[in-house]
């Protein structure tokens, strides 16, 4: 009864209301009309306007934006490709490698030479504007390198930069050229062989360069003042660092280290070199190779023979006939690994100074191992790069003690000044200047 | 059933509400998707993204920005990968190096500027001519003439002692440095790479001036110092510098006359390969510019007042050409004499003009002209590699890059009998047979012994 009631009620209500809306337009005033026009046209945009909102949302502007999406993308793409074909180092034109797998004929650096000795006296008395020695010191020519193609992170090409600059600076104040390798020479002596038929070559290029110190891109120079005492090896062709214990006894693979070595530029050099080459390589030959360094040396892992384990058996091997020019030298760091020497970078500054070249301020700190042009390292890429960063600046400290400046600790790049500008910067330049104090001695 | 609960007003007013629910429902709605366009649902965007797409869809700059963003993303999407990797991680990938960098105090006092005194390079020097003869006399072991004719010479150039922000400005650098070291052992002319920042004040290209002037004040024995950028190559390994020509000068510059002179053009000039004798003269000149470089307030009035006097300099900081421009162009009885503005051969090679014509240089010249026939040097003004944004498309700079860095290393390269297969590759070919008398070879352009290297005899012993 009550619902009726409710509903009757409510039919009254709306009785009264359809009655209102329910009279017919024409019967309306036309104010009351024009009124009621613009609510619709307003309702009408309203609904307009959040029908576009909404499918815009879900549908998007892509029927107008796709020409520029697409290009967007495009550009994107043709970045990365970019990118990518610089890091891996294929060219757009490059054809499939030749047949490197030559199997009857042995491997040779190149054109077996017999005279060298005495074509090259023939040529330096034949050039006297071209002498091996200049004021005095024997010429000698630093060679290293790294890969043609970026390295797989940007790090590595930022301290292969750092070590090149490190290099340049201790050159520059010894009167020594660098030779910066990027380029394989030879396709079948990729990777760490790539030192042979280079050192090879500049040697056969260059008869007035009489030493041919070859140093890894690794390898950072700690001790600025020191020099290379030649005159200590004037009968010897092969300067390099290990320990004679290690090598004859022991044959332990790491027993000499080729990241940094002298050779002088003679026939018996040329010979070294023709009989160190045939382990090198690539491919089965490498392989075997490696396996038998494995089998003969103490400690190798199992790998594809480098060179230094190569040299080691080579000299191991044929002890009589290559030892007795060769120099096995530990009186000071012609290569210092690194793990021993970064920590007391702190302690040297305290007791000591440069031009040692010991282990009181290693000459060479080594940085084996950490590999940094590549992806992975044998050691914590943290510890390497901190360690290589102290190395760089222990080093350039010594270069800009000349200049009045000095890094702001040993991890950072930037420099605070240690002297004042005076208007005598003459004094300061005989005092600081390494070359100057180096010739009153 | 209802009425028995309320009245009958507000059973009304409930009846009437799937009704008027309907609107509100409708305005709810609404109000939800409004809101979510405004602060956005993801994949759905906002109509801010929409004012850009549209933006893009009509700008063509905003299309060259696209690789710049990728290289930012790449190196965000780095920086992500680095917060996973642990202190003990072997990969270099992962590591951002930048962590390693520190500033600490070892003990050793630091010299301050005083601030408060308007800007200078140092204490003035007047006597420097005669301090400097007077040091050559007393050390002839180090003399500042290598041979009659050829001064010693140090090139200078250098890069930021941080990682390049973009991923391969790195090997760029290296790859120009490489380039340097070529040239400069073929000439006999050292090196200095500076990687350090001696003057916070002044930063940027105005870097280039306490390091100069420090420079020429602790190396006596050096006669030139050639400034050179480190995005400059050398594309002519044979070109010598005819040293004869400038004798009497003291500045050398890639530019033109009228344009600096007459136009005030501030591309009148470059000072991006330079050459600046180590005398007085060129000591009041750094002094002279110098004021123009202290970053902040000093510098971008200066830049106004450059960017006024110059023609079609657009509005930025002051920068070291514009003010050696100026300082030129408005000073020229004091300078001019002693600054000779080369045009003759490729001091500085502007690159958009080369790079697309070295195999038309092969073709028809060989080194050793230095000039548009084959550059000495191309510059690349603008491409910035180290940095994350340059004036030009990415791929164009860096393609271009690897060409001419291959077409100055071939030039090398002969000296050794091999060649680059192609200017955009990076192997290397032989194109001479190995022989058994290989000092019987002569090299093509004869860089292996030049005469401009040859030691004077007298030095032999």
């Amino acid at each position: 009864m009550g619902s009726e009631g409710g509903f009757s009620a409510q039919k009254r209500v709306f009785g009264g209301l359809p009655a209102v809306r329910g009279r017919p337009s024409s019967i309306l005033p036309r104010g009351r009309q024009i009124h009621t026009t613009f609510k619709n046209i307003k309702i009408t945009i309203l609904c307009g306007f959040v029908t576009i909102l909404v499918l815009r949302g879900t549908i998007g502007l892509n029927l107008m934006s796709s020409g520029a999406e697409e290009e967007n993308r495009h550009l994107i793409e043709e970045t990365n490709r970019i990118l990518a074909e610089i890091r891996s180092g294929k060219d757009s034109d490059d054809l499939v490698e030749e047949e490197l797998f030559r199997p009857n004929k042995t491997f040779t650096l190149g054109e077996k030479i017999s005279s060298w000795d005495e074509d090259r006296s023939l040529w330096l008395e034949k050039n006297p504007e071209f002498p091996r020695l200049v004021n005095g010191k024997p010429r000698i020519l630093l060679v290293t390198g790294s890969p043609p193609n970026p390295c797989d992170n940007a790090i590595g090409d930022h301290y292969l930069l750092k070590s090149v600059k490190n290099k340049m600076d201790y050159c520059r104040i010894h009167g020594i050229e660098i030779v910066y390798n990027m380029a394989h020479l030879d396709k079948e002596m990729a990777g760490y062989w790539a030192k042979l038929p280079l050192i090879r070559r500049l040697m056969l290029s260059h008869p007035e360069v009489e030493w041919i110190w070859w140093m890894d891109s690794d390898a950072l120079l700690t001790d600025m003042v020191f020099e290379i005492p030649v005159s200590k090896y004037k009968d010897h062709n092969l300067v390099i660092h290990g320990y004679p214990d290690l090598l004859f006894e022991q044959k332990s693979w790491i027993a000499l280290n080729t990241g940094s070595f002298l050779f002088r530029n003679c026939q018996w050099s040329l010979d070294l070199l023709d009989a160190w080459a045939p382990m090198g390589p690539r491919g089965p030959v490498r392989e075997e190779a490696g396996k038998l360094l494995t089998a003969n040396l103490k400690g190798r892992p199992d790998f594809e023979a480098d060179d230094q384990s190569a040299l080691i058996y080579l000299l191991v091997t044929e002890q009589d006939k290559w030892m007795n020019k060769v120099f096995v030298e530990n009186s000071y760091y012609l290569h210092g690994f690194w793990e021993g020497l970064v920590d007391r970078y702190e302690e040297m500054l305290e007791k000591y100074h440069p031009g040692l070249g010991d282990q009181r301020w290693p000459f060479v700190t080594h940085f084996v191992g950490c590999k940094p042009c590549g992806s992975y390292g044998d050691y914590p890429v943290e510890r390497c790069l901190k360690s290589m960063e102290r190395a760089f600046n222990f080093a350039d400290n010594q270069v800009l003690n000349l200049y009045g400046f000095r890094h702001r600790g040993l991890v950072s790049p930037n420099i605070k000044r240690i002297r004042n500008e005076t208007v005598n910067p003459l004094a300061y330049v005989d005092q600081f200047d390494i070359r100057h104090s180096r010739t009153r001695d | 059933m209802l009425d028995r609960v309320l009245t009958r007003r507000r059973e009304w007013q409930l009846r009437r509400f799937p009704k008027r629910g309907k609107l509100t429902l409708f305005c709810f709605v609404l109000t939800v998707l409004v809101l979510r366009a405004n602060f956005g649902a993801g994949r759905l965007g906002t109509p801010e993204k929409d004012l850009d797409e549209i933006q893009e869809t009509f700008s063509y700059i905003h299309r060259r920005v696209e690789p710049h963003r990728v290289l930012e993303e790449a190196s965000v999407v780095d920086r992500e990968r680095e917060l996973s990797g642990g202190t003990g991680s072997n990969s270099y990938a992962d590591f951002d190096v930048s962590k390693i960098f520190k500033d600490e105090d070892d003990g050793v006092q630091e010299f301050k500027r005083d601030s408060s005194l308007p800007y200078t390079l140092g204490p003035k020097i007047s006597d420097w001519d005669q301090q400097r003869g007077e040091w050559l006399k007393k050390n002839p072991e180090f003399p500042n003439f290598v041979t009659d004719n050829k001064p010693r010479v140090l090139l200078v150039t250098g890069s930021s002692p941080k990682p390049c922000e973009n991923p391969v400005g790195d090997h760029y650098l290296l790859k120009s440095i490489k380039n340097k070291i070529d040239y400069c052992r073929v000439h006999g002319i050292e090196i200095f790479y500076n990687m350090a920042l001696l003057d916070a004040e002044m930063s940027g290209f105005w870097a280039k001036l306490p390091l100069i002037r420090k420079l020429l004040l602790s190396h006596p024995d050096v006669e030139f110092l050639w400034w050179m950028d480190s995005d400059a190559m050398f594309t002519d390994m044979a070109f010598e510098l005819p040293w004869e020509r400038y004798k009497d000068q003291n500045l050398v510059m890639h530019g033109w006359q009228e344009m600096v002179y007459d136009e005030k053009n501030w591309i009148g000039l470059n000072t991006g390969s330079f050459l600046l004798r180590n005398c007085q003269w060129s000591l009041d000149l750094l002094d002279t510019l110098a004021p123009m470089g202290p970053k902040g307030k000093v510098r971008e009035e200066a830049g106004k007042i450059l960017t006024k006097e110059l023609k079609g300099r657009p509005v930025f900081e002051a920068d070291d050409q514009s003010a050696m421009v100026y300082i030129l162009a408005t000073q020229k009885e004091k300078w001019g004499e002693k600054v000779y503005l080369e045009n003759s051969y490729y001091l500085h090679g502007y690159w958009g003009i080369l790079v697309d014509r070295y195999e038309e240089m092969i073709e028809n010249y060989h080194p050793g002209f230095g000039d548009h026939r084959w550059p000495l040097v191309t510059h690349f003004v603008g491409c910035k590699p180290c940095g994350k944004f340059g004036d030009y498309p990415v791929e164009r700079c860096l393609k271009q890059m690897d060409r001419a860095f291959n077409f100055g290393d071939n030039q090398i390269l002969q000296m050794y009998g091999f060649t680059h297969k192609s200017l955009a590759s990076r192997k290397v070919i032989r194109f001479r047979n190995d022989t058994s008398n290989p000092l019987q070879l002569k090299d093509e352009l004869g860089l292996l012994h030049p005469s401009f290297k040859a030691v004077n005899v007298q030095t032999r012993i």
